[in-house]
């Protein structure tokens, strides 16, 4: 469709209405306005430090169509370096995860060290003239403006005048440190899985922000096999939804009032010695929250295409509950297929049989095979499949839940919450909408300075 | 001591362990091409563990930390997935994928256990549903532990390990 900007206005105005253009799900002209204005300005996820271990080690991760190393160098510094050789633009690095001491680029081989420095030219003297032809030090492997740690999950942002990760995050920081626990001695992740699937990006994005509305009907096997319990199926109306920085999410009924930490994560499969561990490294305002108002976090999402979500599933014949927590990305490969990167989260220190239970609960539910994740991404590669006729594409999506005639909300925020931000209870879409207003937010403002074309170093 | 996966340890083609081999490997795609998910899972031993893990690519000078499955199955879980198909409520499957599990180049292995015999087979699976998801083409080599109990075949292992490192099928709700 044509793009201009009156067009892009009047889908901006719907979209902050609750009305979607159905369209904004598998528009390549839309898609290309989100690349140039959001992924080009918000902090992206790259990676946990679990994953590289050691100096040397080494995992490949995308954004968009850019390539990037995640390293830790041998001065166990973690970095980020664009996968482009800065002679011809070969790939340095084909492997998605490995261990090295130097990238050497397939083509005329220029080496460069795991620092990113330019370590080697051949016939540097002879093709070159040495130094006065080629300063070396002028040409190792581009790094993006902004690499910040947080709980060792590693996001960069591409914006030289970005804002620091920590405003970035705001409250939902506390919500991050619930599913990535600051526990001594750090988490580990296992993975990712990755697949595509033909559906638009935001769809999960979106979904993982709030809406437990579809979970009794879309996750209605997991009721009717008695893999979880009620408050993850058909009791999810119980639950509060919350928003906090950049990130909304979505909460477990698991008790009425205030009640047994102990026992509310003990009924959730956490053994003894992880409850202990939980209460010391999960915020204050995390732990307030399960044991005053009997609620603990399970899907989020952090503008624009993180998300995390934390369940407890039924993991044998004995009716045993077993906690996992997942971190994926939404990452798109065009307005209509996604690239989905999803790992799974453990404390290091719990005990390899925790270990194992959390990670057969995790497969069994989430991931590429996972039940409840093989029905909801069902969903959104229909729901992407029919935004593309010449009908369909016109019609505009409803995406009002708790909103009156006029606009005006159907019910206040809770005015008692243990957690951070603000929270509504029951089935709403304050959080879709307040996600979708960010994305709106985004694509009115001119796109950020480029990271090499604007100079930044 | 477990013989080698090489060559001269393959089985002849003649061989009664190749051919009950072969025999079972036909009649596993038959069910599973046919939906018939409880004969199927009668024909994994109690103790089953199936595995698909997920292939990455290392490059020379791998280092292994946070390996991960797409499948990582007992029979418990396994026949949680096939209740859950049987449900009402399985949308991804509905309507059902049609499924053709193709298994060729079948080499079969001696273990040290006399009932047991490894189990080499290449695999592709073509899968479509309805009118106009798929085709998706899933490629990989089985590896498989089949077990004689008491002249019944059993699958007692199997790790299949994919080609693409990236899937390229929009889930595992089928069985490989």
């Amino acid at each position: 469709m044509e793009n201009d900007m009156n067009e892009m206005d009047q889908i901006l105005e719907d979209v902050r209405q609750g009305w979607i253009p159905s369209h904004i799900y598998s528009d390549a002209a839309i898609f290309d306005e989100e690349q140039k204005r959001i992924f080009s300005r918000t902090w992206q996820f790259m990676g946990h430090v679990s994953e590289v271990p050691n100096d040397g080690d080494y995992v490949v991760r995308n954004l968009l169509e850019d390539s990037f190393i995640v390293v830790r160098g041998n001065d166990t510094k973690v970095r980020v370096l664009l996968n482009l050789c800065r002679h011809r633009g070969g790939k340095v690095c084909r492997n998605e995860s490995g261990n090295a001491q130097k990238f050497v680029c397939p083509y005329h081989a220029w080496a460069f060290k795991t620092d990113g420095s330019l370590a080697g030219v051949p016939y540097h003297q002879e093709a070159y003239g040495g130094t006065e032809g080629l300063n070396k030090k002028e040409f190792g492997l581009y790094r993006p403006p902004h690499m910040e740690i947080f709980n060792g999950l590693i996001f960069i942002n591409l914006d030289p005048d970005a804002e620091p990760l920590e405003s970035y995050l705001g409250d939902f920081a506390s919500y991050l440190s619930f599913y990535v626990p600051d526990v001594p001695g750090g988490v580990e992740v296992r993975g990712p899985q990755r697949w595509r699937f033909n559906a638009n990006w935001k769809i999960g994005s979106e979904n993982f922000s709030g809406d437990t509305y579809h979970t009794p009907q879309t996750h209605a096997s997991m009721g009717a096999i008695k893999l979880v319990s009620s408050a993850a199926t058909s009791n999810r109306k119980a639950g509060v939804m919350f928003a906090a920085g950049r990130g909304n999410g979505a909460t477990f009924r698991l008790g009425d009032g205030p009640g047994s930490f102990e026992e509310r994560l003990g009924n959730n499969g956490f053994p003894k010695e992880q409850i202990e561990r939980m209460r010391a490294a999960w915020p204050p305002e995390i732990v307030a929250l399960l044991q005053q108002d009997g609620l603990l976090p399970s899907a989020s999402t952090l503008f624009p295409n993180m998300s995390l979500l934390h369940i407890s599933a039924k993991i044998d014949e004995n009716d045993e509950f077993a906690p996992f927590t997942t971190i994926r990305l939404w990452m798109p490969i065009s307005a209509t297929e996604t690239e989905m990167w999803s790992w799974f989260v453990v404390d290091k220190a719990a005990s390899e049989e925790f270990k194992r239970k959390s990670y057969k609960a995790y497969i069994m539910c989430f991931g590429t095979s996972g039940m409840f994740e093989q029905d909801d991404i069902d969903a959104w590669v229909t729901l992407t499949k029919m935004t593309q006729g010449y009908v369909s594409s016109a019609v505009h999506l409803h995406s009002r839940m708790g909103m009156n005639q006029d606009g005006s909300p159907l019910n206040e925020p809770l005015e008692e919450y243990s957690g951070q931000g603000t929270a509504h209870i029951g089935f709403n879409e304050y959080n879709q909408r307040r996600w979708l207003n960010f994305w709106a937010e985004h694509l009115e403002m001119d796109p950020p300075a480029h990271p090499i074309r604007s100079g930044a170093e | 001591m477990m013989t080698d996966n090489t060559l001269e340890n393959m089985l002849d083609f003649d061989h009664p362990a190749h051919l009950r081999a072969h025999k079972f490997l036909v009649e596993e795609s038959y069910v599973l091409d046919r939906r018939d998910f409880d004969t199927w899972l009668a024909m994994m031993a109690d103790d089953i563990t199936y595995r698909i893990p997920v292939t990455s690519t290392l490059g020379t000078n791998p280092h292994k930390a946070g390996e991960m499955d797409h499948m990582f199955e007992d029979r418990y879980s396994l026949g949680k997935r096939i209740e859950r198909l049987k449900s009402k409520y399985a949308w991804t499957e509905s309507p059902p994928s049609r499924t053709r599990h193709l298994v060729s180049n079948v080499a079969c292995f001696s273990t040290d256990n006399d009932a047991e015999t490894r189990v080499m087979s290449a695999l592709m699976v073509y899968r479509t549903q309805g009118a106009d998801q798929g085709p998706d083409l899933i490629c990989g080599m089985r590896e498989d532990i089949l077990r004689n109990q008491a002249g019944q075949m059993r699958l007692a292992a199997r790790t299949v390990t994919l080609d693409q490192s990236v899937l390229q099928t929009q889930n595992l709700a089928i069985f490989l």
